[in-house]
């Protein structure tokens, strides 16, 4: 056996579990997925109809998951554009400028992310709280009375409100993030920068955003794919999709009719879009903001 | 160095082999579990049946003593019980894996709806003939005990058509709930009709007190149910049940509907922002606090709000939904119960029948009473006391009860009759849907559900 033969006997030996497990547990399920989609299905009985495409065509027309799709997309752009903003803006202020309690802070900003959902939701429903809310009481507080909302009860509003949540615990994780890619930035550009007369400002938009780019490229498909998980949890915790549906996300319609409404294929057809879409949203926005990687 | 390797990819190739035996496994359980319906349990043959009840407020020790008692008196069962809180959860990938529990005390309108999916599927054993059975340890049948009405609602007989597949248990009479303290210091009236609602409505107004709240619009489901009823009576609720047509295009069901939004204006403000998972207790603590007046719940609401803080001479009342006209209108208090049953793919169903026919039992009753479970049998009010006796009294004072449920259909994508009729209830209160719109919502899904009628 020459040596070349052995080594390749080798590897393939030492990757096989990995692969089998692989198989087994990511690729056999998604694709049982995809096919299960075509079937109607209670999701118990033996009984599995193939109806083709037919889940699809429903789906087109039913304004409950198109309501659902939109929440979703509307909490996928706000969650990453706001968060994006705070957590960059922090890890600079908390990485560049000397500030008393620095430590502190961050612990402060990394605590909700250590936090379940469930305790955020309850978290969360007593700043919300119509009488004894921390929200209503700050704006009586100030005055703002006509500011005061049923933050979980208006139909218009209750989106943002679980926009909020979720916002609040991201900063701190993805702060994180950034402030590594930060402090990894010599110091001597900065020094270098501010000799020229470069400002605070000018320093972020021309050291700091350009090196930290490709962090901030990878965090962008963390933002779709943690905002579309926890959007479900929290909905599901928090407002259980009221009222009336206005808080429904698509992973939380698509467990309502999976198990609720014993529409296993459908629930299955609406997970085939939450696949594909999150694929493609992530691959699109990776595409769109590709530069070219500075190195230092 | 040779050995060395041979060994590791020994190990290697085992682990790997395991793993691939391990999905093995999971595919024979389920070839075996097919079609083995048939029963295969005869009257003295040693029997394991399997229990699967959900964990409820009743707690676990209730299954635990009522087993024992079972075993001693039919010595060739023994039982195996599976008790959960999160009961669908745990039995959910067995039954997928072809093992089925032979006997289920789970209610229908459960979130994840496994009791409903049996019936949609099919996969439910028709236990009609269990009314016939004598009940074990006793000598009487199953029908001479049960109570009148019990056995042939749409809750039992889902598909309508005079078969049970569902037996009844631990029933509870649901309606209005109300601090009666509060009536008896200001002097109030509860009201028997509509008009006399809206009247104490305008007087808790000036008294800055709502006269309405609700935990969650899901609750609705036994007020609308009664309201129907007290409108048009148990047939025009079976047409509603069975999504006739036009149905809720008619006068009955649109009174009932209007109602419900006028209901709206005197609904606490906060109810609706309340009125999720996390917060409905919030709503309930409006009741003890004298802030609104009366909320539909069930008899569980005592036990629920127990540790609760509560204004002085604070006192549970409940009553039952008012009556469209004064004089001749009929008031009508829905009971709430919930349901045993046998798959149809259960190994042993004439053991299960037994079983569930034991539940009738004087012995069974007292046990189920002592945790606070009461079975449709009966006597049972003469054994309660206190304010248990009180709540299922209503119907002593002529009050109707009213009973069942949605008819089952083959599942439909996308289109569920109890969002659309309770669902959008939080908008109609919120004056985000006029009650013309959501009648509309109503009809389509009604319609919709029609043709797919089992």
């Amino acid at each position: 056996m020459s040596k070349k033969v052995s080594r390749n006997i080798f590897i393939t030996v030492c990757i096989s579990p990995a692969i089998l497990l692989f198989i087994l547990f990511m690729v056999v399920p998604t694709f049982e997925v995809f096919r299960m989609s075509l079937y109607r299905w209670g999701g118990l009985s033996g009984s599995q109809q193939f109806v083709g495409l037919d889940n699809f065509k429903i789906l087109w027309n039913d304004m409950d998951f198109i309501q659902s799709f939109q929440n979703t997309i509307l909490l996928i752009v706000l969650v990453a554009i706001i968060t994006l903003f705070f957590a960059v803006f922090f890890a600079a202020v908390l990485t560049r400028e000397q500030l008393i309690g620095n430590n502190f802070f961050r612990v402060v900003f990394y605590i909700p992310n250590i936090l379940s959902i469930v305790v955020i939701a309850g978290i969360f429903s007593a700043i919300y709280d119509p009488e004894s809310g921390l929200l209503n009481s700050i704006l009586g507080i100030v005055s703002l009375e006509n500011w005061q909302q049923m933050w979980l009860g208006n139909q218009d509003i209750v989106i943002y409100s679980i926009a909020g949540a979720l916002v609040w615990q991201a900063i701190g994780y993805y702060m994180v993030m950034y402030m590594s890619s930060m402090a990894s930035i010599p110091a001597s550009y900065y020094e270098a920068a501010s000799l020229e007369g470069a400002g605070k400002i000018k320093q972020f938009t021309a050291i700091t955003l350009p090196l930290i780019w490709n962090n901030i490229r990878t965090t962008l498909a963390f933002y779709i794919i943690s905002t579309i998980n926890l959007s479900f949890l929290l909905v599901t915790a928090m407002t259980g999709g009221g009222p009336s549906g206005s808080t429904e996300v698509f992973l939380s319609y698509m467990y309502d009719q999976a198990y609720g409404n014993s529409t296993y294929g459908y629930g299955m057809a609406i997970g085939v879009i939450v696949f594909t879409f999150s694929f493609l949203l992530a691959a699109i926005v990776s595409r769109i903001t590709k530069r070219d990687v500075l190195e230092y | 160095m040779k050995l060395k390797h041979l060994l590791f990819v020994g190990f290697i190739m085992i682990l790997t082999f395991g793993l691939a035996a391990c999905s093995g496994e999971e595919a024979d359980g389920d070839s075996e579990g097919q079609g083995n319906g048939d029963d295969n349990s005869t009257a003295d043959e040693d029997v394991t049946l399997h229990v699967a009840a959900l964990e409820s407020a009743y707690g676990e020790e209730m299954w635990r003593n009522i087993i024992e008692d079972y075993e001693a008196i039919k010595e060739n069962v023994s039982i195996e019980l599976t008790i959960e809180k999160n009961l669908e959860e745990v039995i959910r990938p067995q039954m997928q894996a072809g093992d089925y529990p032979d006997v289920f005390l789970l209610a229908t309108d459960r979130e994840e709806a496994l009791t409903e999916t049996m019936i949609k599927e099919n996969g439910l054993e028709n236990i009609t003939d269990v009314l016939d059975m004598t009940i074990p340890g006793e000598d009487v049948a199953v029908k001479d005990k049960l109570l009148e009405g019990f056995s042939d609602t749409l809750a039992t007989n889902p598909y309508g058509d005079g078969e049970m597949y569902m037996a009844p248990m631990f029933y509870s009479p649901s309606g209005m709930f109300y601090n009666a303290g509060l009536f008896d210091e200001q002097g109030w009236e509860v009201p028997e009709t509509w008009d006399d609602m809206w009247e104490l409505g305008d007087q808790a107004t000036e008294q800055d007190m709502s006269l309405f709240t609700y935990p969650i619009a899901g609750y609705f489901d036994t007020f609308i149910g009664s309201m129907l009823y007290a409108s048009g009576g148990a047939d025009f609720f079976n047409s509603a049940m069975t999504y006739e047509e036009g149905v809720w295009e008619t006068e009955e069901a649109e009174r009932v509907l209007q109602t419900v939004e006028q209901l709206a204006e005197y609904t606490h403000p906060n109810t609706v922002a309340n009125a999720n998972p996390n917060d409905f207790t919030k709503n309930q603590q409006l009741i003890l606090d004298n802030e609104a007046l009366f909320m539909p719940n069930g008899a569980w609401v005592v036990e629920e709000m127990a540790e609760a803080p509560r204004s002085d001479n604070f006192e549970w009342g409940m009553t039952s939904i008012p009556a469209f006209e004064s004089g001749e209108g009929e008031r009508y208090t829905f009971t709430f119960f919930e349901q045993m049953w046998v798959p149809a793919e259960a190994e042993n169903t004439e053991a299960a029948k037994e079983f569930i026919a034991y539940m009738y039992s004087d012995e069974a009753a007292d046990t189920f009473l002592e945790a606070g479970a009461v079975q449709p049998i009966e006597g049972m009010t003469e054994k309660m006391e206190g304010q248990q006796k009180e709540f299922y009294s209503i119907y002593d004072e002529d009050v109707l009860p009213a009973m069942g449920t949605f008819a089952s259909t083959n599942p439909v994508p996308g289109v569920s009759i109890s969002d659309a009729l309770y669902g959008s209830i939080d908008s109609v209160v919120n004056g985000e849907m006029t009650y013309e719109e959501w009648q509309a919502t109503v009809q389509e899904a009604s319609d919709q559900l029609r043709p797919e009628m089992q």
